[in-house]
């Protein structure tokens, strides 16, 4: 689709910025996925520590996007194609603002995790499913600059991959826990970085979502595959 | 904020071009201004709202005193144009009208060509000193218009030939050529259809650079697309004066949000 | 709940409607058809009564301008030669005239040489003299001269008078009309169109055949100059005046209350007015076209001055008000703009003005244009002080006078000012669709 100009400029100029916004607390959210796995690989306490004091300027700029979306809302009434770009950056804000809670969380489990003895190829697996997840997002961030509705419609297929990564982690873990008591405060922690992870594929789900929207004026229907099997009996040991 | 509202915030920091105070206007004895104190500030768009029959035109003919031509109209208080009053005695409103320029609801080319219609106010003025001086006032000034490129090889067509949108560039453009630091616009929209609507709204936008606009409109959507500072004026006073963006999402008073949310008339 | 009404089915109160609506179109139409007859029947009257002063009859023959009888002294001299009156080139036609009927061998029984002379008109032999005075060097040749036939000749060409009414005429007898239908099958007689009617000047009342409009016309005209000259800018000033610049105060009201009173003061009024200030007091000249202007000036005043004033309230606000926008002065904006916007107004305002001014008989009454007025007044300015006639007046003039051949003059005359007035509100209609604005 052509993109012709407003007559009024200003109105493609608070557009645009509102949008490079989003980008840009896109990128801050892809790097801290990245760090907080990485620090969990490496046990690097600094990294951590980096990770959350940086959700500070991703909240701060989502209070700055809210802010500006609702002033291009009262100034300019938007509406059709820019109406939905709007309402679209409200809701990816918001989830990218989660999914940095969620990388923060991350980081500070994995200060505590230092202390304590490593469970074995855990971080290597959280690791590549964390990596899974950046690809999807920066995927999903794509999608939505460009407006490419397919790559969108990918993306929300890949997360299934995520839901098995996180149903093998869960049985694992839970295996884990079984054979020694002594590991299950690691193992909850672990579950929990694992639990925050797959939350975090939703939300690019819902991102990518969002993009099919903007795109398409209506929400995809509701049946991709959903892959986590955890509330679907478990076998566990009782 | 984006870089433009920055610029903006710190334009307001020096002094304002036009600053009214007490300003009372009787029309016979209908008292229609009450005590209205504003600043307008420079190279920005300051906005006039309010529910008709508010004052909004009548203040705003008071800033060039157009409300001379009104035999019953009386103005007592004091409006100040860089620190000049310009109600006094010794101000002529013919130098004053050339500083301070207007631009009305209805487009009203005068019956002339295009070339004629901008250069009037520069011969009146002897703001020219021979036929190619001219030339350049007429090229610039519909060049600010936005009109230049599409009039350029029928300067000679009468002025009043051209669609309303251009029309009403033409009085625009005629309006800046005689150099006036003010342009007041009453209504200026009104009589155009959406398009030429934009395009006038996009020409204030860049007018704002040169100029100190005050626009009076009914749309308030307008005032918020369009200005940086909005008054909203009911019954003959000001009610509140502020930002616009703070006026549209958060006002202070609650006659102003009544009205911008279309709850009272 | 009442059963729908369909569509299909008559209303009464529709049908009685309609008929009432039938009824009043056809008493409109009617009363436009009664104007209309009545105006056909006032146009068609005076059309029979003076088509007739068009066209006038000439007859042609051979004339010797014989140098002893007409140049005594033989010194080609107009200045000697003048001394030979109309009673000596009177002779000289009749002489010319009864040899060439001689020639021609038409008959001429019962007809004596004073009987030849009434064929032709008493006014030829003043014409052929003045021709002669002014070409000294015709003399001693042989011409084919037109010359003017006799009233009554005339009459009877144009079927006013016959052998039977010549029976009873003083001034024809039945043998001249044998005569003069003998001259006409000769074709030494023809009636042709008589450009003279309207270039001529008056004549008396022995000689309705050289009867002319000229000097009428003249005098018309520098009138309506005089009046065109004084009227418009003074109207126009007091209008634009009155309507931009007065206060709007008690005593405005009063000076446009009484603007609008003068335009029905009778015209006979303006007359006295004239004969009073311009005449008695300021000591003009009677009957020249200045007082007549100045008179007719004063009732043009209010036309112009009502009319200038609608055409300036035509003119939008908006106009006014984008020029006072731009920094224009209240005369800057009037006469850079609206005045010009004006024009067409003011204009048709002034010709038809003009053209009430043009038809207006009683003022001029009084003011002595009445008089018979033989020679042309010079050119203007000068010219303005000399006497003259007036059209209307003219036409009145002819009414008064004993022979039945002035009637016709008089209609001839009524019809060449109808055409002028159609003319000048032709005009003024085609000014005004011409410059029709559309805001």
């Amino acid at each position: 689709m052509e993109h012709q100009s407003h007559i009024l400029h200003a109105f493609d100029r608070d557009l645009e910025s509102i949008q490079a916004n989003i980008m840009k607390m896109g990128g801050l959210v892809e790097a801290a996925i990245a760090q907080a796995a990485t620090a969990l690989e490496t046990q690097d306490a600094d990294l951590a520590q980096s990770v959350r004091a940086g959700d500070k300027a991703i909240d701060a700029l989502e209070q700055q996007v809210n802010e500006e979306a609702a002033r291009i809302l009262a100034l300019r009434q938007p509406i059709a194609g820019d109406l939905r770009t709007v309402l679209t950056v409200f809701r990816l804000s918001g989830s990218l603002e989660r999914m940095g809670d969620y990388a923060k969380n991350i980081a500070k489990r994995t200060g505590v995790l230092m202390a304590m003895a490593p469970i074995n190829g855990s971080a290597k697996s959280l690791r590549r499913m964390a990596r899974q997840v950046e690809l999807m997002l920066k995927d999903a961030l794509d999608a939505y600059i460009q407006r490419d509705a397919g790559l969108a419609a990918d993306v929300r297929t890949r997360d299934v991959e995520v839901d098995q990564m996180y149903t093998a982690l869960f049985r694992e873990y839970l295996t884990f826990m079984m054979e020694d008591p002594r590991n299950i405060t690691a193992c909850m922690h672990l579950h929990f970085i694992a639990k925050n992870i797959e939350r975090m594929g939703d939300h690019v789900t819902t991102i990518a979502e969002e993009v099919i929207y903007l795109v398409e004026g209506a929400y995809p229907d509701d049946d991709r595959e959903k892959g986590d099997r955890t509330t679907q009996g478990t076998g566990n040991a009782r | 904020m984006n870089v433009m509202q920055q610029v903006e915030a710190a334009v307001t920091q020096t002094a304002p071009k036009i600053s009214a105070k007490a300003v009372d206007v009787f029309y016979g004895d209908t008292h229609a201004i009450k005590a209205v104190d504003v600043e307008i500030a420079d190279k920005m768009v300051t906005a006039f709202i309010g529910p008709s029959g508010c004052g909004k035109s009548t203040f705003l003919r008071c800033l060039n005193r157009m409300n001379d031509t009104i035999d019953s109209a009386r103005v007592t208080g004091r409006i100040d144009l860089d620190g000049e009053d310009i109600y006094a005695p010794r101000v002529d409103p013919v130098q004053l009208r050339a500083k301070v320029g207007m631009v009305f609801q209805k487009p009203n080319p005068f019956p002339k060509s295009i070339y004629d219609n901008v250069a009037y106010g520069p011969r009146i003025h002897g703001l020219a000193r021979d036929k190619s001086d001219l030339d350049a006032i007429v090229e610039k000034s519909l060049r600010r218009a936005a009109l230049w490129e599409e009039v350029k090889d029928r300067l000679t067509a009468p002025g009043t030939g051209l669609s309303g949108g251009q029309q009403q560039r033409l009085c625009i453009a005629r309006a800046i050529a005689t150099g006036p630091e003010v342009l007041l616009m009453d209504e200026p929209c009104s009589a155009l259809d959406p398009i030429a609507t934009a395009q006038v709204e996009q020409l204030i936008d860049e007018l704002r650079s040169r100029f100190c606009v005050v626009i009076v409109t009914h749309s308030m959507a307008q005032a918020s697309r369009v200005s940086q500072k909005t008054a909203f004026f009911h019954l003959g006073e000001l009610v509140e004066f502020d930002d616009t963006d703070r006026i549209f999402t958060n006002p202070g008073d609650h006659r102003t949000e009544s009205y911008i949310t279309g709850r009272i008339g | 709940m009442t059963p729908a009404k369909s569509l299909l089915a008559a209303d009464p109160r529709t049908r009685a409607r309609n008929r009432a609506e039938a009824r009043f179109r056809a008493l409109g139409l009617g009363a436009v058809l009664l104007g209309l007859g009545a105006l056909v029947l006032l146009v068609g009257t005076i059309l029979a009564n003076g088509a007739g002063a068009f066209r006038q009859t000439y007859l042609t023959i051979p004339v010797t301008l014989d140098a002893d009888r007409l140049d005594p002294a033989g010194t080609r001299d107009p200045a000697d030669m003048a001394a030979v009156t109309t009673f000596g080139y009177a002779p000289l036609l009749a002489q010319a005239l009864q040899q060439h009927l001689r020639q021609r061998g038409v008959a001429m029984e019962g007809i004596g040489p004073r009987d030849l002379m009434a064929i032709i008109s008493q006014e030829a032999p003043a014409q052929i003299r003045a021709m002669v005075l002014q070409n000294p060097d015709l003399l001693d040749r042989t011409l084919e001269l037109e010359m003017l036939a006799g009233g009554r000749i005339d009459g009877y060409f144009k079927g006013r008078v016959t052998l039977q009414s010549a029976e009873r005429d003083a001034n024809v007898s039945p043998a001249q009309l044998v005569l003069a239908q003998a001259m006409a099958d000769a074709g030494m007689i023809e009636t042709r169109f008589n450009w003279a009617f309207l270039t001529g000047s008056d004549a008396s009342g022995q000689r309705p055949e050289a009867a002319g409009l000229g000097v009428a016309i003249l005098g018309s005209l520098y009138m309506m100059l005089v009046v065109l000259v004084l009227a418009l800018p003074i109207g126009v000033a007091a209008a634009v005046y009155l309507e931009e610049f007065a206060p709007k105060n008690r005593l405005t009201d009063v000076i446009e209350v009484n603007i609008s009173n003068l335009a029905a003061v009778p015209s006979i009024v303006f007359g006295i007015l004239g004969l009073a200030i311009f005449i008695n007091f300021a000591g003009l000249p009677q009957s020249a076209p200045v007082v007549g202007g100045l008179v007719l000036t004063l009732m043009t005043l209010p036309t112009i001055i009502i009319a200038t004033r609608a055409a300036l309230r035509a003119v939008p606000p908006s106009i006014r008000a984008a020029a006072l926008g731009l920094g224009a002065s209240k005369m800057q904006s009037v006469f850079h703009h609206v005045l010009p916007l004006a024009a067409p107004g003011i204009l048709t305002g002034t010709i038809i003005g003009l053209a009430q001014a043009l038809g207006e008989t009683a003022p001029l009454l009084l003011i002595g244009m009445v008089a018979f007025v033989r020679d042309f007044p010079a050119a203007p300015p000068e010219g303005l002080f000399d006497p003259a006639s007036a059209l209307p007046v003219q036409v009145y003039n002819w009414t008064q006078r004993a022979d039945p051949a002035f009637v016709e003059r008089a209609a001839g005359a009524t019809l060449v000012l109808l055409g002028l007035l159609v003319t000048m509100n032709l005009i003024a209609v085609m000014l005004r669709r011409r410059f029709e604005r559309r805001w």
